[in-house]
């Protein structure tokens, strides 16, 4: 195998710099998952087209299984991990709580950030902007329609000021 | 000599009987594991390689062609490739060099012929992913092309299902046939001659892809003693460990088979872990290191096997009041390549394929064959997806040919208390399906609509259409029908659950948790559930057949029982009232005559380890044995069915053909609902998936073999734009006897019926039957322009 140089990055991480060794031709998910430990982040096609892989990078919901860790090098970058407090809960999840959307839950971390990434920007989504927001997200075990209500769910405490959420466990 | 009833059957029976008020069996209540989850620290397969460290990667070269004899194969140059620790071929397999699941017929390694485009050559053990997958690119094989069959019909003839001559796919087994059933039930000849109305129609379905989220992942790690723990993504962590063990030729209790939390199964993690389980075992025995194998989706695709494609043909015959008389088929099941579950799954589809109705005349012949194409094997619903969208399309003809409803036509028709089904099986309790139909028919205003959708113009028209269903719950005359569970009181009052079921995402593991607590008096959140490991928990059987809540929950019944009469007696002894008085309301434990006489739950179970009164039990569950007679059919093949109706609304856009699915109320005899929250999911993402096998899915191989669609770009399936508005779950708790206080499983059920509803809801909307899946919008168009019902 051809010889790659190392090249040293920086990336900002749910609020906190780590500067790591990468290969050109690394992916950023693999970068964050086996290097950094933000195993959250998951492979479920590698090709972009499931979302479970969906980070929230310079504000943008990116798939971190294209895009090359190079790529991300200064960029501030946000997975479920860095979503809130340590022992809080965010709205979104508390929402998906409430509304007993969870089954498998390989897809939620990529569901939560396309959540977020559409709340920052849209704190009053129509169920169509919400459908649309999420049609990158898929769930084979079909929690759906909960995430629907979830999300509607999560704006409301959002709205009403209650972003973080202390929880038992 | 009639054998005592075993305990363990009169507790369950105890237990039906005596408990009418429950305090957490059927409630909404959040998962055990929902917070682990949420907060994404969950550990699933793939996230353990972070634990450990040295490891090496395991890649799989893969055959190029579909069908071939291996003359040569050589490793050499790829061995040279820095970084390359290893290449394995079938010579360095120490043990029995196959994989199958049923049949002995699947090696782990290609070594005389490949069968289908996902046959394994060598793996390449490599310090790294990437080298691993260059070095792929330098072994080499001499291949001898044979020709690729992907048409069962070249395999069987259509008519009298004999095997016509071919190039042997199976040349050792010496025949691609790889299982018959058949029933033969009354005189159809005579039954047609009765019937006023028949109708006689030919059904296909294609390959389906599970698609769960989390593609296939296994971690071994080398044991100092010589053996093996293996952490991979499976349904059945001890017939995981069978295989391993075969392979690498080693007692089983060597081998650890430990499984995190699924992220989704659906019956494919049912046997993959086979393959992919050894592969990272045997890497990690040659190497001395912790291994990994790590799928890509696009080795997901064609490395698991799939849903069986069927070609059906079904004549049916019914008197003008609207009486089935008799039914007659043919179903010819593709098992790809290897065999899988294959003959099991043709065994159910045989069992239930007159539907859920009195049929007194019946000849139906199954077949199962190899193809070229990707194994096909367990999959949600199991064989009976496929029967389901031919009988209840055939039950709708029908009703149409008689002029009657298509829900009156079948309440003539359906299985009730003290019916016999069609292989002479008495179901004398617990059939809740009239009540199921009655109860969908209302819920979506059947009637009313149907009525309402008659009089359409127009070209964006809207339907109604009805299935029923019903589904064998747990593995019958399959094999072995057993589970277990142990629960663990600690000293200081925490509990301990652990069993062999895995929890895929189906919530099963929960139901036991609820009845647990039931039994116990104490609350859920009181237990912590153990990862199944073979090193902890007791081997439950496979999580597989909808049989975790039936079986699951009679084991977690008994064990629990158990510990609950030893409570009650120390407790009875303590606080001088009779043991039958006690109540146990964790954190509290009184007499219910005189609740001031109580103690503390933590200071019973104190005075329990003291008394030395073990609050260590087990739970065993052994089905009532199944029966089955290969030349007639008849029997009692499984001990209780889930049934169901589904309704489905459509609009159909008939310029584009475009099926939007509105709405679905399914209606579901489960016995008793036990999890909640579990039940409803199922009801929704049995549907979701149920729609997307009624609409969108398809495998599709090329003439050479390939896949063409094997990543989730290119393969169809619902995202939350495809979805309907609304599915109302229904459930009727009709009760059945040797079920956790009277409950049967929803896992596989809730797909059965969905795709045959839909269809009858097509028909309905725009009058085009459209007998094969996926009903794309090509499909719908070209009927309805074949009918003349559409100009453009």
């Amino acid at each position: 195998m051809e010889e790659y140089p190392d090249i040293e990055i920086t990336l900002n991480v749910n609020g906190k710099d780590y500067t790591v060794k990468v290969k050109p031709y690394e992916r950023l998910i693999d970068v964050l998952r086996y290097k950094l430990g933000f195993t959250s982040v998951k492979e479920g096609c590698g090709r972009g087209e499931c979302g479970t892989c969906a980070i929230i990078m310079d504000g943008e919901l990116v798939a971190s299984c294209m895009v090359l860790a190079v790529q991300a090098r200064g960029k501030k970058i946000l997975t479920l991990e860095g979503l809130a407090p340590p022992g809080k809960l965010h709205a979104i999840q508390k929402a998906l709580l409430d509304t007993f959307a969870m089954q498998c839950g390989f897809c939620f971390p990529g569901v939560i950030m396309a959540m977020k990434h559409l709340l920052d920007k849209n704190p009053n989504p129509t169920e169509e902007e919400i459908k649309e927001a999420l049609s990158g997200n898929l769930c084979r075990c079909g929690s759906y329609l909960r995430f629907i209500k979830a999300a509607k769910l999560a704006a409301e405490y959002i709205r009403k000021g209650q972003v973080y959420f202390e929880f038992k466990g | 000599m009639a054998l005592p009833t075993a305990e363990y059957v009169k507790i369950v029976e105890e237990l039906f009987e005596k408990v009418r008020k429950f305090t957490y069996v059927g409630k909404h209540m959040q998962r055990w594991d929902a917070i682990e989850k949420i907060l994404g620290k969950a550990r699933f397969t793939a996230d353990y390689a972070n634990l450990y460290k040295n490891l090496v990667y395991v890649y799989s070269v893969r055959t190029k062609y579909a069908h071939a004899r291996i003359r040569k194969i050589d490793v050499s140059e790829a061995e040279k490739v820095p970084g390359v620790l290893k290449v394995i071929t079938h010579k360095d397999i120490p043990g029995v060099n196959d994989v199958g699941y049923v049949i002995p017929d699947q090696p782990l390694l290609a070594y005389n012929k490949v069968r289908y485009i996902g046959d394994i050559i060598a793996l390449i053990v490599a310090e790294d992913p990437y080298i691993a997958e260059e070095a792929a690119e330098k072994v080499y094989v001499d291949y001898e092309p044979l020709p690729v069959i992907l048409d069962p019909l070249e395999i069987v003839d259509p008519v009298t299902l004999e095997e016509k001559k071919h190039v042997l796919i199976h040349d050792e087994r010496e025949s691609d046939v790889v299982a018959r059933y058949r029933i033969r039930t009354g005189d159809v000849k005579k039954g047609f001659e009765q019937a006023e109305v028949i109708v006689e129609n030919e059904y296909r379905t294609p390959y389906v892809e599970h698609a769960y989220m989390e593609p296939e992942a296994a971690l071994a790690i080398p044991e100092p003693d010589g053996g093996i723990t293996v952490i991979a993504s499976t349904q059945c962590p001890y017939e995981a460990r069978r295989a391993i063990a075969k392979v690498l030729a080693m007692p089983f209790n060597k081998i650890r088979v430990a499984v995190p939390p699924l992220g989704g199964g659906f019956g494919g993690k049912e046997d993959v872990a086979n393959e992919i389980g050894t592969k990272a075992a045997l890497a990690s025995l040659l190497t001395g290191r912790p291994a990994i194998a790590v799928h890509k989706r696009e080795e997901s695709v064609i490395g698991h096997s799939k849903r069986h494609p069927a070609i059906m043909w079904y004549k049916h015959g019914a008197t003008r009041d609207g009486k089935l008389v008799a039914v007659e088929a043919r179903i010819i099941l593709d098992t790809g390549a290897y065999a899988s579950l294959g003959p099991f799954v043709a065994w159910r589809a045989t069992v239930h394929s007159v539907g859920p109705y009195k049929v007194p005349n019946a000849k139906v012949d199954t077949v199962a064959v190899y193809t070229n194409g990707i194994y096909a094997g367990a999959f949600r619903g199991f064989g009976n997806p496929q029967i389901h969208f031919a009988v209840e399309q055939q039950m709708d003809l029908l009703a149409e040919e008689l002029g009657m409803d298509p829900v009156e036509f079948r309440l003539k028709n359906v299985l009730r208390n003290g019916d016999r089904t069609v292989h002479g099986q008495l179901l004398d309790h617990g059939v809740g399906l009239e009540e199921a139909l009655i109860k969908a028919a209302k819920a979506a205003d059947w009637y009313r609509k149907r009525a309402e959708y008659a009089k359409q113009t127009g070209t964006i028209r809207k339907g109604i259409g009805v299935a029923l269903l019903w589904h064998g719950n747990s593995i019958g005359a399959e094999g072995a029908d057993y589970s277990a569970v142990s629960i663990i009181i600690n000293r200081d009052g925490s509990i301990t659950f652990r069993t062999g079921l895995i929890d895929m995402g189906q919530g099963a593991i929960q139901g036991l948790i609820m009845l647990a607590a039931e039994v116990l008096g104490v609350p859920p959140e009181y237990f912590r559930v153990e990862m199944p490991d073979t090193a902890s928990v007791p081997d439950a059987g496979p999580t597989v057949a909808s049989r975790s809540t039936a079986m699951g929950g009679n084991a977690t019944l008994v064990a629990a029982y158990k510990l609950r009469k030893k409570l009650n007696e120390v407790a009875a002894d303590l606080l001088k009232c009779d043991p039958d008085d006690i109540e146990i309301r964790a954190p509290e434990v009184y007499c219910r005559r005189d609740p001031t006489k109580k103690i503390r739950w933590i200071d019973l179970v104190e005075e329990c380890f003291w008394r030395g009164v073990s609050l260590q039990e087990y739970g065993y569950y052994r089905a009532p044995k199944a029966k089955w007679e290969d030349e007639t059919g008849h029997g009692e093949p499984y001990f209780t069915y889930t049934f169901g109706a589904i309704i489905a609304e459509v609009t159909v856009d008939m310029e584009t053909g475009k099926t939007y699915v509105e709405r679905m109320v399914t209606a579901y005899d489960i016995g008793r609902v036990v999890n909640r929250v579990g039940a409803e999911l199922h009801a929704e993402g049995g549907a979701i998936q149920g729609l997307g096998y009624a609409l969108m899915e398809e495998l599709v191989h090329s003439p050479e073999g390939k896949v063409w669609n094997p990543n989730l770009y290119a393969y169809y399936m619902p995202t939350i734009l495809d979805i309907p508005k609304e599915i109302i779950p229904v459930f009727v708790e009709a009760g059945y006897i040797r079920g956790p206080f009277g409950a049967k499983g929803l896992g596989e059920p809730s797909i059965n019926g969905i795709a045959p509803a839909i269809a009858n809801a097509i028909a309905n909307a725009v009058g085009v039957r459209i007998k094969s899946l996926p009903m794309t919008p090509e499909k719908v168009y070209l009927g309805l322009k074949r009918k003349g019902l559409i100009k453009l």
